[in-house]
């Protein structure tokens, strides 16, 4: 089980998170949901030692996890808005570097691993290929072969809608759900409501730091009159 | 005529032997910058002020002075140091270590121009700062400056010229020798404007065919 508890982060004077608490159990996908600026990606970027926190603890499986290792010990997974694949690497290279140097994988190994990733997610004809010549939608499949290939616990996606074609919505929902279904703990930040429909997750809505309402999806999708804020954030998006 | 073709095609023998050294001259400096440039640049962008600082003084200091000087103070302060060196290398490593100060600032702004997320991810996914160097940013870095590399390159050619005030005999040094033996100063400086210009025009035609072969896939 994955647990933060009152975390807080502050710029400058500005509280960007402010105590926010949440748990996602093994196989759970939590949908920070929010416009911009609420702190949802500042959430993730932080899990992700990419930004630091002023106080607030994050456990998992009972054990306090100290942010500053979290790279090292590749327990937590990313996929960027923007994907951050490595310009300069093939779409193999982009997998199988990582786990020559950071894993200790031997070059065939790693390749061997990379391969099955790209068959796995249906890039294995674009192995030799530059991120740059993959479309929006393969990029993010890469992005997420990626992550998941340094074998995290917990896998965060920031906006992973925001870059690609509203009609791929759909799809990225469906491998976002198989990755809950193969057991990682899956933490989403996105200002996409369409994304309640298509996920089966906990959905935390978030204003200005803080978590303001928070609801299993299934259970909204039953009552959605229960849940005001929500719904008020849905209807202005649509 | 004023030009004598005939004095060309009898020196060709001694302005070629001036040509191969120019170009250990150029190689050798461009090898020297290329390494500690790109090292200083490391040091440049890293978190460490003292390190920032250090280069900081480095790349004041040489660009703020002659080259000319920088190699007659290399020819005659060296050994006085104990480090004994003939004319050629003490050329190579006054030139190398002046063109470091410059390549340094183009390798900077070449590391400067990776988005910021090349280095995110990187750092996510656990490599090392050096693997990420390494690995990620100094090639996409490099790929961005290229052509600048190209021209300091270019620039390193024409500037091999000073090492012919410590005596080393480079394409300028052979062709003042022959001038002073045949007075015909318009025919030689004719003759290696031209040489410096074929040798200067081949240098930038390879590095336009490498940036075209780096950029295929971007």
């Amino acid at each position: 089980m994955f647990k933060i508890e009152r975390v807080t982060k502050v710029f400058h004077t500005k509280r960007i998170l402010n105590n926010v608490s949440f748990t996602v159990k093994k196989g759970e996908i939590a949908l920070f949901l929010g416009a911009s600026g609420v702190g949802k990606s500042t959430l993730l970027r932080i899990l992700n030692n990419l930004e630091t926190i002023d106080s607030g603890t994050i456990s998992l499986d009972g054990t306090l996890l100290n942010l500053s290792t979290v790279n090292a010990t590749h327990t937590i997974g990313m996929v960027f808005q923007h994907f951050n694949l490595f310009e300069n690497l093939t779409v193999e290279q982009n997998i199988s570097l990582p786990l020559e140097k950071v894993l200790g994988k031997s070059a065939q190994e790693a390749r061997t691993i990379a391969d099955a990733l790209l068959s796995r997610y249906g890039l294995a004809d674009k192995k030799n290929k530059y991120a740059s010549q993959l479309s929006g939608g393969q990029k993010q499949r890469l992005a997420i072969a990626r992550a998941i290939a340094m074998q995290p616990k917990i896998i965060c996606l920031d906006e992973p809608t925001s870059a690609l074609d509203p009609v791929l919505t759909s799809y990225v929902a469906e491998n976002i759900q198989q990755l809950a279904k193969d057991g990682y703990i899956v933490l989403v930040a996105s200002h996409d409501t369409a994304l309640i429909e298509k996920l089966s997750c906990t959905i935390y809505l978030m204003s200005n730091g803080s978590i303001i309402e928070s609801v299993q999806s299934e259970e909204f999708k039953n009552n959605t009159e229960k849940f005001p804020l929500i719904k008020k954030f849905i209807a202005g998006h649509e | 005529m004023i030009i004598d073709f005939q004095l060309i095609i009898q020196s060709l023998p001694r302005l070629l032997q001036g040509i191969v050294v120019t170009l250990k001259i150029a190689g050798g400096g461009c090898a020297i910058g290329l390494l500690l440039g790109t090292l200083l640049a490391l040091m440049q962008t890293s978190h460490s002020k003292l390190l920032r600082f250090i280069v900081g003084v480095y790349v004041t200091i040489i660009r703020g002075t002659p080259m000319l000087i920088q190699i007659l103070c290399a020819f005659y302060v060296l050994p006085q140091l104990g480090l004994k060196l003939s004319p050629l290398y003490t050329a190579i490593m006054a030139i190398g270590l002046n063109s470091a100060a410059y390549i340094s600032q183009i390798v900077r702004s070449g590391i400067t121009s990776v988005g910021i997320g090349q280095f995110e991810a990187a750092k996510v996914l656990g490599l090392s700062k050096i693997d990420t160097a390494r690995y990620i940013i100094l090639p996409q870095a490099l790929r961005i400056v290229l052509p600048d590399l190209g021209n300091e390159f270019v620039t390193l050619i024409k500037d091999s010229t000073l090492a012919s005030f410590i005596g080393v005999a480079e394409l300028t040094k052979q062709a003042t020798d022959i001038m002073t033996q045949t007075y015909d100063y318009i025919t030689m400086y004719f003759a290696i404007a031209i040489l410096y210009l074929i040798l200067t025009s081949t240098i930038s035609l390879a590095v336009a065919q490498l940036e075209k072969r780096m950029s295929n896939h971007v």
